[in-house]
């Protein structure tokens, strides 16, 4: 990977962490070395798939992700950025139109809802990029494989030396095509 | 910035505007030029700027001499307004006055005198060289025949021209293209007088026109307007009546629209028509008749025109003469006058004495007929005279021409050119470059009206004066001074004039100079003139004329009623008017009735070759009901080949297919007998009036007299309702709930809600109101190219809707003035995403153009249509589009916006007008009073239409009006709430159809 | 999802990843000769708009009162194209309808370019162009905020909105693509790639908060494509013009809109999927699915088109009549026929099962359900404008000049502009949504097969 800038280094470049890397051509193999490993009491790994696959979300177990809250907050926010807007700027500086109210709810909701959507989903992005950035830091840089968006599976198990033997086994017998250490 | 500077600035704008006319005058081009600056050190006393001055003078656009206030901004005039002192207009004014304006600040006027050189083109030459020259030929020329040529000119210059004539042995001619010869000679044998008498409209009870269209060309059309629509209006302060107008004429023009009645007599038997009435009126005592030997001699005449001989010859039925002849005695008032249409068959001078005879038999002759007070444009010369001088001049024997205020090159085209060839010298007088100056050798630009001293008579007892308003915008004279100068006397025209008028009036002179100055003129009532049946009326006779074979077409030449003769072509608010009757602006045409168009396979816009013995010209056809089919009708006005760039070149001259030989009453025939052949070519039309579609849907309402008449305060005589009673309670709930909370910051508080009430009973469509809204609104004119794509800009536009008639004829119009209506809850304002358009608290529906992006909703959201697009720059100097080409820029109002390109403009009651009288009223520490405000419209309209006031003064006209049962407000269904409440038209007859 | 059991052998992901792949190789004459096409079209754009600014709106063919015309025409006409987009990967996503995977990736990318192209024209066809920015709630000198009650602002909010909206939703589903394409990238398209996929290496994290997060922009944005054209249509709906003052016109525009959008899909992915040999992802099925959205669409436009007219009659109301007597037999009856042909009776061909399975006959179909939907909105703000029937005496016909075509023209040189650059950019087709479709390779299976 190319350098990055000094605060940028730090956040999505952290020193590397060892443990062992194993690459699968199979989902179901990868499957089983999920399983082996929770049994193990293996808890930080790291599953590298070229798509969702909803089996291994089930093999982990993992909990739902947090961005849900980001969207809600963010649309509430817009939705009352939205009325403020209009309500505050149209009595600003009161002005008659077609002998209507200054300030009339009806067509502001559309701009409320607009906004709603806009802050919503802006929000929702930065939840994912957040999310995914906070992950990438705890688990510090780790062993990648360019195959992995493309057609294998991969799992990441940081281990240090003591452990790394057992770990190596688990994986080749769960089917791992090839096991790399570091 | 530091105050000196800000002073220096402030007086240097001031150096711009107030000295800017003084400036030009002395350089001869464009407004201001910067590099003379002169800045206000010492204040002309009768200038505060920022604030206008008005002066009274004359308007000399036409022989009528109506009194006009010119309203002067910094040393510019900007704004004609009619003189209410003046008797003739009574403070209104047409669109021809209106646009004096145009002819004052024309870019194409003559700057300075040329004179022609060896190789046959103009070159400057400077005053001195000039008279000196010109003192020369004066010289060598007497005896060979001198002859000084001047329009209508009943004036001190007029006698000035007269006694310097006299001096060196020449002949004054004056020349109107339309005079009234016809008229003249019908009198002359009806009452042995050849002077044209004033005719009182206002106190008519029945007006019958035989083809004399008072309301646009007919001698004094302000006048007669203002007159027409007193009597002619639904209670117009009178007790409920209105006087019906019957309509007598081949074609229906601007008059004819407003009848209630249109009788398309065959041309020519107008007088048998008139003479049958006057039988009828004898026959069955009708009214009460004159002395005895009068009675005989009448009976004796009308003997041979009973209805029954004569009805099947005019070409209407029996029973109808009857009927007319009752009303027409029976009304306790009957005018009938003739002219115009009806005056220009061969037998025109029978016919007016016919209709003299009418008069006199139902006794409207010493009432509503008033000889005594006779109109100056009948002692001026015949076409007869003009004639006989062109045969003069053909046979060399006229050595020096002088020609003032006429433009016969252009109104008697082929001949008098030719004549003009022959003539040894030629001067000219013209501020213009018209197609007769410019055949002249010598040309010293006369001052325009607006510029000089002068006065005119236009009728018995009225003396109007005439001052110079405006430093002179080019380097001019005033052609009496030049007279003065060549016949070697002292002294000024000025001078020459006072003397004039101290004549008249030695003591107290001063005293007496003053008031004409403030009032315009001095004003007496002229003693009547009783006059008597004539030995020679005995020997009038209504003939038809006889039938002439062949396909030749009866082709009719009729006034154009804005650009009259043509003199108004170089002016473009006329140019860009649409006529009231075609709506065409910008080029001729000509009229075609549907069942001619149809034999010969004719669209509207095909070109019709007409092809006269004296003459062929092309038009574009306009197919019409509102003309005989045997009758072709062609405007006269356009076709100049010279007069500057808005007339040049522009569409064909009526007049070319007219001859140039007198008739037997020393006038002109204005109708030929000519071929029509299509040509092939097309035009697409430069018209106001809408495509393809059923026109009218519900804007205008029209109610029977009858049942007008039958109406009470809190009626509503419409077919439908403004609000159904059923939404009545959810409507005004709304409406409080709205508007209580619209009631906020400036919206808090008592506010006046300003509003116009339109009556339609009166607008008779002439159209002032439109180039008056032009004038105060720097309203951009857009051209032939723009307008035919349906760019015109006229804030206040006029539809004219046909009234049909049972056999699907029209019988008349009904003229609806469409403007901004102002609404209380207007469409276009919360579409507007900037607030351009917004509501002001006094209830105007403001237009504010700087603030404006350009989106157009508003207009898409107006139901009513009357916001205007600026599609380009019209004010861009020297710009393709250019709208006020130097000195033109220079009548721009002050105190109105000039628009840029791509912002939405639209009427706003003349919002400048509002504002300036609600400062004066502060100053003056007291209230807006109804009736300071005018709107432009209103303060020209000559029908007396609008009104303008506050709709929440209960003591306003305008609430008062507003209350009218017969108002109504256009899609009112909308809900839109409009300030302006339109009063029904009410026509005579039983059951009108609805415009 | 929806997963096919007996997968064609050749079908794996490393198939579907170096195929997809295989599309942003150097291009082929072809595609140079479009591109230069649609800059030559653009440059015709800029210049009429040039002139526009010059010498003002009157170039273009506009007569009192038919004051929206042409511009406005394509303004409505790029926001309908730019529905179908969202439509297809938003609500089809939440559907999980999985034939959407091979083609959602091009009908997004159409959406945003669409937008940006209909976010042009407000700004192209008011009188003041230099002014547009005062339509933007800014502080400024004078005091004043934009009318929030005029359609005009709500529209800005919506189509503002939409373009972003629609724009990270793109950018969200092509991260892990670009991801699998900078694996295989070199040189300074790594770099490009590394950059755009911020570092995504499909960790399970990743996954995990990306599945959700994407699920959450699905929920939001199909609210929002179907606000987005309801309010463009209240631009016309709050007026109060006879054929544009109908609270039938939210529905009947989305419906339209997605309508005109799934023909332009069809329209664009034809000539791609011959171009880049993608027969194998994007099938013949996708083609008729694609068809039978438009046959559900277009009817619902037919309908709302008699609704219209029945409406306009059994109102009694005289002034909506005479506006529709006048669409139908006015001066416009050509206009307001070819969009009744297109959209009314065109689609009726797509029942039958040949003609929504014959590619060709599609892509002629779907270039005239274009031209239809150009038409419809021609129709309703030109002609409605041109017969206003509430006071006659104005009614005109207007007639485009060479100005309104030439920006018409520039739009679209733009809209493909943009397209071309990103098929040739970006993965065109989702490698990861495809593969999700694929049965993903497992040793049992391998096993029985050896």
């Amino acid at each position: 990977m190319m350098p990055l800038p000094k605060p940028l280094q730090e956040i999505f470049q952290p020193p590397p962490t060892p443990g062992i890397l194993g690459v699968f051509q199979y989902l179901d193999a990868t499957l089983d070395a999920i399983k082996e490993l929770r049994a193990g009491g293996h808890t930080d790994f790291t599953v590298y798939s070229p798509i969702p696959r909803h089996e291994i979300e089930d093999a982990l177990g993992q909990p739902v992700s947090p961005v849900r809250m980001f969207t809600l907050s963010g649309g509430i926010a817009g939705c009352a950025i939205g009325a403020w807007l209009t309500l505050w700027m149209s009595y600003d500086w009161p002005i008659v139109l077609g002998g209507k109210p200054v300030g009339s709810v009806p067509p502001y909701v559309v701009i409320m809802f607009e906004m709603t959507i806009l802050f919503g989903a802006l929000s929702t992005i930065l939840g994912i990029l957040f999310n995914a950035a906070f992950a990438a830091r705890r688990l510090g840089t780790i062993q990648y494989d360019p195959r992995f968006t493309n057609d294998r599976f991969g799992i990441f198990v940081p281990a240090d030396a003591r452990k790394s033997a057992a770990v190596e086994k688990l994986l080749r017998d769960a089917g791992a095509e090839e096991v790399r250490r570091g | 910035m530091s105050n000196s500077v800000d002073r220096r600035r402030f007086l240097k704008v001031l150096g711009v505007t107030g000295a800017g006319a003084a400036a030009v005058s002395a350089c001869g081009i464009g407004p201001e030029p910067t590099e003379r600056l002169i800045p206000y050190l010492i204040q002309p006393e009768d200038q505060i700027p920022g604030t206008a001055t008005y002066y009274a003078t004359t308007c000399r656009e036409c022989a009528a001499g109506c009194g006009v206030r010119v309203r002067v901004r910094e040393g510019r005039a900007v704004k004609l307004e009619g003189n209410p002192d003046s008797p003739i207009n009574r403070g209104r004014l047409c669109a021809r006055g209106q646009a004096a304006l145009q002819g004052l600040y024309n870019p194409d006027r003559v700057a300075h005198p040329m004179v022609r050189n060896a190789s046959g083109v103009f070159e400057d030459i400077d005053w001195d060289g000039a008279i000196q020259r010109l003192t020369a030929k004066v010289r060598e020329a007497q005896g060979k025949g001198i002859v000084f040529l001047t329009g209508a000119e009943q004036s001190s210059f007029g006698d000035l021209v007269d006694e310097w004539m006299r001096q060196v042995g020449g002949r004054h001619l004056s020349y109107e293209p339309f005079g009234f010869e016809a008229l003249r000679a019908g009198n002359r044998m009806a009452f042995g007088t050849g002077t044209l008498p004033t005719y009182d409209f206002a106190n008519a009870k029945y007006i019958l026109s035989f083809g004399a269209d008072f309301l646009d060309t007919w001698l004094s059309p302000v006048e007669f307007q203002n007159g027409f629509s007193r009597a002619h209006a639904f209670d117009a302060g009178r007790p409920a009546s209105m006087s019906k107008f019957v309509y007598v004429a081949p074609r229906l023009s601007l008059t004819g629209m407003n009848a209630d009645q249109w009788i398309a007599a065959r041309p020519g038997t107008e007088g048998m028509l008139a003479l049958a009435l006057a039988q009828v009126i004898v026959t069955q005592h009708l009214a009460r008749l004159p002395t005895p030997p009068d009675a005989s001699r009448l009976s004796a005449l009308l003997v041979g025109y009973a209805p029954r001989a004569v009805a099947a010859t005019i070409g209407i039925d029996e029973a109808m003469i009857v009927r007319l002849a009752r009303e027409f005695a029976s009304s306790g008032g009957g005018l009938a006058v003739a002219g115009g249409m009806a005056t220009q068959s061969p037998n025109a001078a029978q016919i007016v004495a016919a209709v003299n005879i009418l008069n006199y038999a139902a006794g409207a002759v010493g009432t509503l007929v008033k000889f005594g007070a006779d109109l100056a444009i009948g002692s001026t010369n015949t076409f007869a005279d003009l004639t006989a001088l062109m045969s003069e001049m053909a046979a060399g024997r006229v050595a020096l021409l002088f020609v003032h205020g006429a433009n016969p090159a252009h109104s008697v085209p082929g001949a008098f050119q030719q004549a003009l060839g022959k003539v040894a010298y030629k001067v000219s007088f013209s501020s213009y470059l018209d197609e007769t100056a410019a055949a002249c050798d010598l040309i010293l630009p006369d001052h325009h009206p607006l510029e000089q001293w002068g006065d005119s008579r236009p009728r018995a007892g009225v003396t109007a004066l005439q001052q110079p308003v405006v430093q002179p915008v080019f380097d001019t004279r005033p052609t009496g001074d030049v007279i003065l100068k060549l016949s070697g006397k002292t002294g000024t025209f000025q001078d020459y004039l006072q003397n004039k008028w101290r004549a008249r009036h030695a003591t107290n002179f001063d005293q007496y100079w003053m008031d004409g100055l403030s009032k315009g003129g001095i004003y007496i009532e002229a003693p009547a003139r009783t006059v008597r049946l004539a030995p020679t009326a005995s020997g009038i006779r209504a003939t038809a004329p006889v039938d002439s074979t062949g396909d030749e077409q009866t082709v009719v030449a009729f006034p154009h009623p804005i650009l009259h003769d043509g003199r108004g072509a170089n002016k473009p608010w006329l140019q860009e008017l649409p006529d009231p009757v075609s709506k065409i602006a910008w080029h001729s045409w000509v009229e075609v009735h549907p069942d001619t168009a149809a034999k010969w396979g004719l669209a509207t816009g095909d070109f019709l070759l007409l092809k006269s013995s004296f003459g062929a010209q092309k038009f574009p056809a306009w197919i019409t009901r509102s003309v005989r089919p045997d009758v072709l009708a062609v405007p006269t006005g356009q076709g100049h080949t010279a007069y500057g760039r808005y007339a040049k070149d522009r569409s064909a001259n009526a007049f070319e297919l007219l001859g140039a030989q007198p008739n037997d009453y020393g006038g002109r025939s204005f109708t030929v007998r000519a071929s029509a052949t299509k040509t092939g070519e097309h035009r697409k039309i430069v018209t106001t009036e809408a495509g393809p579609r059923e026109l009218g849907l519900g804007t205008t309402e029209v109610l029977p007299l009858a049942r007008a008449k039958a109406l009470h305060r809190g009626d509503h005589p419409f077919h439908y309702e403004e609000t159904p009673e059923y939404a009545k309670d959810a409507v005004e709930w709304w409406g409080e709930r709205q508007h209580e909370k619209a009631s906020l910051g400036n919206y808090r508080g008592e506010h006046p809600r300003w509003g116009l009430a339109i009556d339609l009973a009166k607008c008779t469509g002439c159209g002032a109101c439109v180039t008056a809204c032009y004038a105060e609104n720097n309203i951009a004119t857009v051209g032939e190219e723009l307008m035919q794509r349906g760019r015109e800009m006229a804030w206040l536009r006029l539809e004219r809707y046909w009234r049909t008639a049972e056999d699907g004829g029209p019988q008349g119009a009904v003229n609806q003035p469409m403007l901004c209506q102002q609404c209380g809850n207007a469409p276009c304002e919360p579409v507007c995403p900037v607030y351009a358009a917004y509501h002001t608290p006094d209830g105007l529906n403001a237009q504010v153009y700087n603030r404006c992006v350009g989106t157009r909703y508003c207009s898409n959201n107006c139901p009513y249509k009357v916001r205007f697009f600026n599609w380009h720059n019209y004010a861009e100097r020297d710009g393709q589009y250019d709208a006020f080409p130097d000195p033109l820029s220079m009548l721009l109002n002050p105190d109105v916006t000039v628009r840029e390109k791509g912002v939405m403009e639209k009427c706003t009651f003349c919002v400048q007008r509002i504002r300036g009288a609600q400062n004066q009223a502060r100053l003056e520490n007291r209230n807006v009073r109804d009736g300071d405000i005018l709107t432009a419209c209103q303060q020209t309209c000559p029908s007396d239409a609008i009104v303008f006031g506050d709709l929440n003064d209960r003591n306003s006209r305008v609430f008062e009006l507003a209350g009218n049962p017969r108002g109504y407000h256009v899609l009112a269904g909308l809900n839109t709430k409009p300030a302006i409440t339109y009063l029904a038209r009410v026509v005579a007859q039983a059951s009108p159809s609805r415009g | 999802m929806a997963e096919q059991q007996s997968p064609p052998s050749r079908l794996t992901y490393d198939y579907v990843t170096r195929t997809i792949a295989r599309t942003l190789g150097s291009p082929s004459r072809g595609y140079f000769v479009l591109l230069g096409a649609a800059v030559a079209l653009l440059t015709i754009g800029i210049t009429t708009l040039v002139l526009l600014i010059r010498y003002g709106l009157g170039l273009a063919g506009y007569s009192h009162p038919v004051y929206w015309a042409v511009y406005i025409t394509c303004f409505v006409f790029w926001v309908g194209i730019a529905h179908s987009g969202t439509l297809i990967s938003a609500i089809l996503f939440l559907f999980r309808s999985g034939w959407r995977t091979a083609v959602y990736r091009t009908a997004e990318a159409m959406t945003v370019f669409a937008v940006m192209t209909a976010g042009l024209f407000p700004l192209i066809h008011i009188g003041r162009q230099w002014y547009f920015y005062w339509l933007i709630p800014y502080p400024n000198e004078r005091g004043l905020w934009p009318n929030f009650k005029s359609p005009l602002i709500w529209d800005e909010f919506a189509i503002g909105t939409y373009f972003t909206v629609s724009t990270v939703f793109l950018i969200m589903g092509l991260i892990p693509d670009i991801a699998a394409v900078r694996d295989l990238a070199t040189g300074w398209r790594k770099k490009l790639y590394q950059l755009c996929s911020v570092g995504w290496r499909g960790t399970n994290e990743e996954w995990r908060h990306f599945t959700r997060g994407y699920l959450y922009l699905a929920a939001l944005a199909t609210p929002l494509v179907l606000s987005v054209h309801s309010v463009v249509s209240w631009d016309f709906a709050m007026a109060i013009v006879p054929g544009w003052h109908a609270t039938l016109f939210a529905p009947y525009f989305v419906a339209g809109a997605i309508y005109s959008g799934c023909g332009m899909v069809i329209t664009l992915l034809t000539p791609i999927r011959k171009l880049f040999g993608l027969e194998e992802l994007i099938t013949v099925k996708h083609f008729e699915n694609l068809a039978k959205l438009c046959l559900l669409t277009g009817s619902i436009v037919s309908f709302s088109y008699v609704t219209e007219n029945f409406v306009a009659w059994f109102s009694g109301n005289p002034h909506e009549r005479a506006a529709f007597w006048y669409r139908a037999f006015g001066p416009y009856w050509w206009a307001s026929w070819t969009m009744n042909i297109c959209n009314g009776l065109l689609p009726w061909l797509l029942w039958s099962k040949k003609v929504r399975t014959n590619i060709t006959a599609l892509f002629v179909i779907s270039i005239f359900v274009n031209i239809g939907m150009w038409f419809e909105r021609y129709v309703i703000i030109v002609v409605s404008l041109a017969g206003e029937p509430y006071t006659t005496w104005t009614n005109a016909v207007y007639n485009p000049t060479w100005a309104d075509w030439g920006i018409m023209a520039g739009s679209f040189g733009w809209f493909f502009m943009w397209f071309l650059l990103f098929v040739k950019n970006f993965p065109a087709v989702s490698i990861s949504e495809v593969k999700e479709v694929l049965a993903p390779p497992r040793s049992k299976i391998s096993r029985v097969h050896a």
